[in-house]
């Protein structure tokens, strides 16, 4: 392969990453912070497609609603989790059922508003990036510029400062902390609304590269859970890894068949599939995860 | 065709099935009510000694397919209102009833089979997807021995008898289409697929016309229905020299790819796409500028200029002003539209004799004058029918009409 070849490769994987982990990060967040797997987290990435969509019909433009997707995704966590995920601290599976639920009804509210129809939301930035005789597309560049930066400022906010502090004190013993005088209700709404962000934000900045349709989260969810699993629950590197490894499957596999042997033991459909047998067999052997509990 | 608010008030208020609510303000408003055997049905104004001829339309309100099924019933409605006012079929009006498959082969038999054996309609209309005509096509030709027409472009080899297609076969869309491609200079083809049926028999085909005529597929592959990253694929595209890429991947993966594609160049080296479904929806889902130069070959286009289109195009828009579900080829509407003229074309030549056999008989050499496009004529002997192609090409999001070929052979049942 030759050296630009390699490049685009290199560009398509971490671009690919970059979009897997902004969905995997806010999933993480939840399900290590308050043991639930938020099953209407694809909805979260949803409902901020959905805002830059409307926002867009209200004649104003796509960055506007990018930007105000993971606020008002976040105040419908903050609803979700104050009506629903509250009360069922205590039994988690069923809190489970009820994102499901949650996310059922999201999914389908959209749906009727948009008609079930596909639409296609322009990038704000378009346009190529030329490298020499590599050209990239602009769009997929800020996406991994802004991963970067949320994952950066994450990790910034979870190790220095004091909200931080009680967040990782609160997921390493919260009977400790609430004796220790920290509310931990107001630290899972937070922490709640906070993934709900994230997958809103996901959702905005991937919408241009894939239409809105109702189902464009679905898509999603099975796959950053496999990088939650993968990752380990409870760390902030092991999700991000999970979900930069399983993102960067996804193209690796179908570039893999440009090698001459594989080009016809691998089909795409095979592919796909790979991915998956991957992860589980990771998982076997690791089923604590890339990074075991407690290390941020 | 309106019917009385207060007749349609109570049948609405008993509504309890659930799948209907999202459109049941649209059809109580258009006319439609809740028959008593659940479905709808749309009652003419006026009636005849002999009683209505019944329609039934079996088609997917909602699900993922939805955005197809509403623009059929509704063009549907269109046609029925237009022969109903005109004095109906030899002065027998005809009674719409209508069944939501719910884009759910499952979920459709059940509801087909109370078209056929509560409402026993004449003559059902339906289906869109091709999993979903072969769900149904028993419990209505078969168990309900009842003439059953499918309107969508399809992938062809469906012979069942007293099966009618009036939507456009793999002949009718390559065999100008490929030979026009080949003569702007594209040699070099590749086939992005979906995985399923439509897209393999729909290749098979293509293969051969481009082969007859001195093309080559470069590579041949199929993926997921809900793959949307495409990078490897448009690096061969490119690294192969593919001067025309003839794709059937369809939504959610046809957003990802054709960006894809477009952002990787290749149009600006030259590089053509051809896409046989696209109409002039598909700017809705796809910006203008990727698809910029795509061309497709349907039996109609907004753009075609001929009275009678432009005659249809407006009652349909005016019939349904602001609606998201246009009347296009892809959906098919146009399909539908055709169908429920053959259908009217053979009771007129049977006297009025709803028999299955007889009309049966009669639409296997039916022909209409008109139609979106232009007129049609069916094959005798093979449930397929000749009618107009146009290849078209996209200009910032309308497609423009290159060439019209004028009633092209289905080459199906021969």
């Amino acid at each position: 392969m030759e050296l630009d070849a390699i490049a685009k490769l290199v560009f398509d994987i971490l671009a690919f990453s970059s979009i897997m982990v902004l969905v995997v990060l806010g999933l993480a967040v939840i399900a290590s912070m308050m043991g639930i797997f938020n099953l209407g987290h694809g909805e979260f990435v949803l409902l901020g497609a959905y805002t830059v969509f409307v926002f867009r019909e209200l004649g104003l433009p796509e960055w506007s609603g990018m930007l105000a997707a993971p606020f008002l995704v976040a105040i419908v966590g903050l609803f979700v989790e104050a009506t629903v995920i509250r009360r069922l601290y205590v039994a988690p599976v069923i809190a489970m059922l009820a994102t499901y639920a949650v996310g059922l009804i999201i999914r389908e509210t959209v749906r009727g508003l948009i008609g079930g129809q596909f639409y296609s939301i322009d990038e704000p930035i378009q346009g190529f990036i030329q490298i020499g005789d590599v050209s990239l597309s602009a769009w997929r560049s800020v996406i991994i510029v802004v991963t970067i930066a949320v994952m950066a400022g994450c990790y910034l906010f979870l190790t220095r400062t004091s909200f931080g502090l009680q967040i990782r004190g609160a997921l390493e013993n919260p009977m400790l902390a609430r004796a220790s005088g920290v509310s931990t209700a107001r630290l899972y709404a937070f922490t709640f609304a906070f993934g709900a962000a994230l997958a809103g934000l996901a959702g905005a900045l991937m919408v241009p590269l894939f239409s809105l349709s109702a189902d464009l989260g679905l898509r999603f969810l099975v796959q950053a859970f496999l990088a939650v699993m993968l990752g380990g629950v409870g760390t902030f590197e092991g999700p991000v890894l999970g979900g930069a490894l399983i993102g960067a499957m996804v193209p690796g596999f179908q570039w893999l068949r440009e090698l001459p042997l594989l080009n016809a033991l691998i089909q795409p459909i095979v592919a796909e599939v790979l991915v998956f047998v991957v992860a589980l067999i990771i998982v076997k052997f690791r089923p604590q995860g890339f990074v075991s509990k407690g290390r941020i | 065709m309106t019917i009385d608010r207060k007749q349609a008030a109570p049948a609405r208020g008993g509504l309890t099935r659930r799948g209907f609510l999202k459109g049941a303000g649209a059809l109580a408003a258009t006319g439609w009510v809740a028959g008593s055997a659940g479905g709808w049905v749309l009652r003419p104004k006026w009636s005849h000694a002999a009683g209505p001829i019944k329609m039934g339309i079996a088609t997917d309100i909602t699900g993922a397919i939805a955005p197809s099924g509403n623009a059929n019933w509704q063009i549907a409605q269109l046609a029925v209102q237009q022969i109903n006012d005109g004095g109906g079929i030899l002065g027998r009006p005809i009674e719409l009833y209508l069944e939501d498959t719910a884009s759910d082969p499952g979920v459709a038999v059940g509801n087909v089979r109370r078209l056929i054996q509560q409402n026993d309609v004449d003559v059902v209309l339906g289906g869109i997807t091709s999993a979903m005509r072969e769900a149904i096509k028993n419990p209505i030709v078969r168990r309900g021995r009842t003439l059953y027409i499918y309107p969508q472009l399809y992938e062809g080899q469906e012979c069942t008898a007293d099966l009618y297609c009036t939507g456009p076969t793999p002949a009718q869309q390559c065999d100008e289409l490929i030979p026009w491609l080949i003569g702007q200079g594209h040699k070099r083809f590749a086939f992005p697929s979906a995985n399923y049926l439509w897209p393999q028999l729909l290749n098979k085909y293509a293969r051969k016309v481009i082969e007859d005529n001195g093309g080559e597929v470069v590579f041949e592959e199929y993926y997921p229905l809900d793959q949307i990253e495409y990078s490897a694929t448009v690096a061969k595209i490119n690294n192969e020299n593919v001067d025309c890429v003839f794709k059937t991947v369809i939504p959610p993966g046809t957003q990802a790819f054709l960006k894809q594609l477009h952002e990787s160049g290749f149009s600006e080296r030259g590089g053509h796409v051809s896409c046989v479904y696209f109409d002039d929806n598909s700017v809705n889902y796809v910006p203008a500028r990727e698809m910029e130069g795509l061309s497709s070959c349907l039996d109609y286009f907004k753009a075609i200029d001929d009275p009678f289109s432009n005659e249809l195009q407006a009652a349909y828009d005016a019939m349904f002003p602001d609606t998201r579900f246009l009347f296009t080829a892809g959906s098919a509407a146009t399909g539908m539209y055709r169908g429920v003229k053959f259908y009217e074309e053979a009771v007129k030549a049977t006297g009025g004799d709803l028999d299955r056999d007889a009309v049966s008989a009669a639409l296997d050499t039916a022909e209409i004058a008109q139609g979106p496009g232009g007129g049609a004529k069916m094959i005798p002997g093979t449930g397929h029918c000749a009618m107009n192609m146009y290849i078209a090409v996209s200009r910032a999001g309308e497609y423009e009409v290159i060439s019209k070929y004028d009633m092209v052979d289905p080459a199906e049942c021969t």
